[in-house]
C-alpha cells in the first residue's frame, strides 16, 4: 500500500501527471466519486479534491452531488456540455461501443464478445440497454445523445438500408438497422460498413491523416477495405464499394461465405487461417494467433505471412487501379505488425506497376481494434453537424 | 499485457488435458445424478457445460469442488490420478470454483473477502501487503472496482462477480470453474464478466463455464459439453456448431452422432473382449 500511496515525482513536476492520472481513471471507470478516485489513483483525497475543482473550472470534468454509504459525495465524470454521440461497432465476434462528446473525446467505452452468427434482434436489444446503462453511469440522459453511428461488417445497400448481399452476416439479413435503432432510441441513427468507418477514423485521427488518397484494409475474421479518394470515403453507386475481401484471386479456389469461389477472404481471412492451423494448433482464436506469432511460434508466423502474401497480391491490383498514397492495415490481425505487413509489402512491391519512389507506403493502423468504433463516432458527429434532416451522402 | 507473457509461458497450450474425468457416476439414493460422464479440459481453453435443469451440471461441479465424492470413475489432474475428498483438497490441487451465489461476505470489504481464510501476516494482519496484492490482481483482470476498501454489499453484480473470480485466483490455480457467472447480471456487467473469462483464458488457465445463456456460451467458449439426464450428450467445438444443434442436444431432440458412434464402438470392443 505504501508504494501505491506515494506520489511519484517531485513537488513541482507531479501536478501534470496527477491530473492525467485522474482523467485516465475517470475515462476507465466512466464516473467515480472523489473518495473512490483517491483509492484508484493512490492520490490523497485533498489532492484529488483540488485537482477536480481545478479541472471542473476548466470544463474538463463535471461534478454532480450524490450520496454514498449515507454520506454526501461528489460524483465526477468527464464534461460533455455539448451533448454526446454513441458509436457502435459490430464485428463478427465482438461488439464495441463508445460514447464521446462532439470533440471526439471518448468518455465511456465498452467491449463485449459476441456469439458466432449473432442475431440482429438480440444484439440491438443489448446495444439499447448498454447505451442506457452507460449514459446512466455518466449521469446523462438519452436526450443528450445527438446521434448514434453504427458500423456493420457487411456491405450496406444505400437505398434500402439493409445488408446488400445476403449470407455475409446471416443473422442480420433484411434488417434495416438504422430504422430499427431509430425506433428504439428515438435518436438519429446512421449506419455504414465497418471498413468504410475504419477508413474514416484513420483518415480523421489515425494513420491516414492528411492523405487525400488512401486505402484502409481491415484484416480480421473477414477482409474489407475502405477507399479514401480526394479526402473522402468513397462508397460507390450502391454503397458497397471496397469489398476487397471478395475480389477473386484464385478462380477455382475454396468456397467463400458470399457464395463465390476463390475470394481473398476465403484464402487469407481469419476463418481460413484458423482452419489451416487447426491440425497443428487445435482450437485457436484470432488473438491467440497474433500472440503466438509474436512469441515466435513458427506455424502462426507462417500462416500470417502466407495470408499477407495473398493480401499483398490483391492490394497490388487495387493500387494499380487507383494509385493511393498510403495503405493502412487495420483489424484484429494487424496487431501482428510486420509479421503480417512485411509479406504484404513484399508481394505488393513485386506486382505494382509504378516505380519504387511512387509506390504507396504500407503502415499499421494507429487506432487498432477501435478504428471502426471511433469511425462510427466521427460519422455520427459529422451527420449531426450538417443537420439530421440533410440527405446522407 | 506485461503480466500475460510469463503467465502464458508457464501454462503452455499442451496436448495433454490439465483435467480429465472418466466414467464419473454419482447417485443420491435412488436418484442417478450422473452416469458415466467423461470430460477433458485443456489449459488455455474455455469449456462450457450446458444442460437442462437436473442434467447434472451442478453435481459435476460439486464433485470437482470436493463437496461430493463420485461413486465411480477417475479424475486425472495434471497427469496424476487424484481424489478430491474436501474443498480444501480441490484448492490445494489448483482447482478454483466460483459458485453461483459467489459466497462473498457482504459486510466485509474487498480485501478481506479476497484473503478470507488465507490472511497474510504472522500475528497481526499485513493489511498493506494484502491491499497491494488485491490491486495487482484486480488490475491484471482489468477490473473496474472503484475501491478495495468498500464493503462488497455496495458493489454491483458484475463487480461482485469480479471479486469472486479474483478471489479464486489467489492460490494460483490451473483450472477455474465458474457456475452461472452471468445469471442475474445486466448487459454491462455481463460484458465485464465475459471479458474477464477471455482474460483468464489468455492467461493460460483452463476455464469451465456453466451457463444457461447460449449467447454467452457461444461468445466465449472454445468447446461445449452437453449433459442430458446425467449423461454426456455431445462435445462440440464452438466454431463447428450452430445454436440449434446445441439446443437439440440439450433437449434430446437429436441423439448426438459422436456419442452414438462412441458407444457403438465401446460395445463392439466389449463384445470382443
Amino acid at each position: 500500500m505504501a508504494s501505491e500511496r506515494r506520489t511519484p515525482g517531485s513537488q513541482t513536476s507531479l501536478r501534470e501527471a496527477n491530473r492525467a492520472r485522474i482523467v485516465d481513471a475517470i475515462k476507465k471507470h466512466g464516473g467515480l466519486t472523489q473518495v473512490e478516485l483517491a483509492g484508484v489513483t493512490g492520490l490523497s483525497p485533498a489532492t484529488v479534491s483540488n485537482i477536480v475543482k481545478e479541472l471542473s473550472a476548466g470544463k474538463v470534468l463535471h461534478t454532480t452531488p450524490t450520496t454514498q454509504s449515507g454520506r454526501r459525495a461528489q460524483y465526477v465524470t468527464l464534461a460533455h456540455a455539448l451533448g454526446l454521440v454513441a458509436g457502435v461497432h459490430f464485428s463478427t465476434r465482438h461488439m464495441r461501443i463508445a460514447l464521446a462528446d462532439v470533440a471526439h473525446t471518448v468518455v465511456a467505452e465498452h467491449h463485449l464478445p459476441l456469439a458466432k452468427d449473432h442475431r440482429a434482434d438480440n444484439e440491438l436489444d443489448r446495444t439499447t440497454l448498454l447505451i442506457a446503462d452507460m449514459l446512466d453511469n455518466l449521469k446523462a440522459s438519452m436526450n443528450e445523445v445527438l446521434a448514434v453511428g453504427i458500423a456493420i461488417p457487411a456491405p450496406m445497400d444505400r437505398k434500402t438500408g439493409t445488408i446488400a448481399h445476403s449470407g455475409i452476416l446471416r443473422g442480420w439479413d433484411g434488417i434495416p438497422v438504422a430504422e430499427v435503432m431509430k425506433r428504439r432510441l428515438k435518436r438519429p441513427v446512421f449506419v455504414d460498413n465497418s471498413a468504410n468507418l475504419g477508413a474514416f477514423a484513420e483518415l480523421r485521427i489515425g494513420a491516414a491523416r492528411g492523405k487525400s488518397d488512401a486505402v484502409y484494409i481491415d484484416v480480421g475474421d473477414g477482409i474489407g477495405a475502405g477507399l479514401v479518394i480526394n479526402g473522402q470515403v468513397y462508397r460507390g453507386f450502391n454503397g458497397s464499394a471496397g469489398e476487397f475481401g471478395h475480389t477473386t484471386i484464385q478462380e477455382n479456389g475454396p468456397l467463400c461465405r458470399c457464395g463465390n469461389r476463390g475470394c481473398l477472404e476465403a484464402i487469407a481471412g481469419g476463418y481460413a487461417i484458423l482452419e489451416n492451423l487447426k491440425p497443428t494448433h487445435g482450437n485457436l482464436k484470432l488473438n491467440d494467433i497474433v500472440t503466438k506469432a509474436m512469441g515466435g511460434d513458427a506455424g502462426c508466423v507462417r500462416a500470417l505471412a502466407e495470408a499477407g502474401r495473398h493480401i499483398g497480391v490483391a492490394a497490388a491490383n487495387l493500387s494499380n487501379l487507383f494509385d493511393p498514397e498510403r495503405l493502412v492495415v487495420g483489424g484484429e490481425l494487424s496487431r501482428a505488425g510486420e509479421i503480417l505487413i512485411g509479406p504484404i509489402r513484399h508481394a505488393l512491391e513485386r506486382s505494382v506497376i509504378v516505380d519504387e519512389d511512387s509506390m504507396p507506403d504500407i503502415v499499421q493502423g494507429q487506432l487498432g481494434a477501435r478504428a471502426a468504433t471511433l469511425g462510427a463516432v466521427a460519422f455520427a458527429i459529422d451527420r449531426v453537424a450538417i443537420g439530421p434532416n440533410d440527405k446522407v451522402d | 499485457m506485461t503480466l500475460e507473457a510469463p503467465l502464458a509461458a508457464k501454462h503452455p497450450l499442451s496436448k495433454e488435458p490439465v483435467l480429465s474425468l472418466r466414467g464419473i457416476s454419482k447417485n443420491f439414493g435412488a436418484v442417478q445424478a450422473l452416469t458415466d460422464v467423461d470430460m477433458d479440459i485443456f489449459a488455455g481453453e474455455v469449456v462450457a457445460i450446458v444442460g437442462d435443469n437436473g442434467a447434472g451440471k451442478s453435481t459435476l461441479v460439486k464433485i470437482l469442488a470436493g463437496v461430493h465424492g463420485p461413486d465411480a470413475g477417475t479424475i486425472v489432474f495434471d497427469g496424476r490420478r487424484v481424489t478430491i475428498p474436501t474443498p480444501a483438497a480441490a484448492r490445494a490441487l489448483g482447482l478454483a470454483i466460483v459458485f453461483q451465489d459467489l459466497s462473498l461476505c457482504d459486510n466485509l470489504d474487498v480485501v478481506s473477502n479476497l484473503f478470507l481464510g488465507r490472511e497474510v501476516g504472522d500475528f497481526t494482519l499485513n493489511e498493506e501487503e494484502m491491499e497491494k496484492h488485491s490491486w495487482t490482481l484486480l488490475r491484471q483482470l482489468s477490473a473496474k472496482i472503484p475501491s478495495v476498501r468498500i464493503a462488497v454489499a455496495s458493489l454491483s453484480g458484475g463487480q461482485r462477480q469480479t471479486v469472486a473470480i479474483a478471489r479464486s485466483l489467489i492460490g494460483d490455480p490451473q483450472v477455474v470453474i465458474l457456475d452461472e457467472p452471468t445469471a442475474a447480471l445486466g448487459v454491462a456487467q455481463t460484458a465485464e464478466v465475459l471479458n474477464l473469462i477471455e482474460n483468464l483464458r489468455e492467461r493460460g488457465l483452463g476455464v469451465v463455464l456453466i451457463s444457461h445463456n447460449m449467447a454467452d456460451v457461444q461468445a466465449v467458449a472454445d468447446r461445449v459439453v452437453v449433459l442430458r439426464l446425467g449423461r454426456n450428450n455431445g462435445d462440440f467445438r464452438i466454431p463447428d456448431v450452430s445454436y440449434e444443434e446445441i439446443i437439440s442436444a440439450i433437449t434430446g431432440a437429436t441423439d448426438n452422432a459422436v456419442t452414438r458412434r462412441a458407444s457403438a464402438h465401446e460395445s463392439h470392443e466389449d463384445s470382443n473382449s
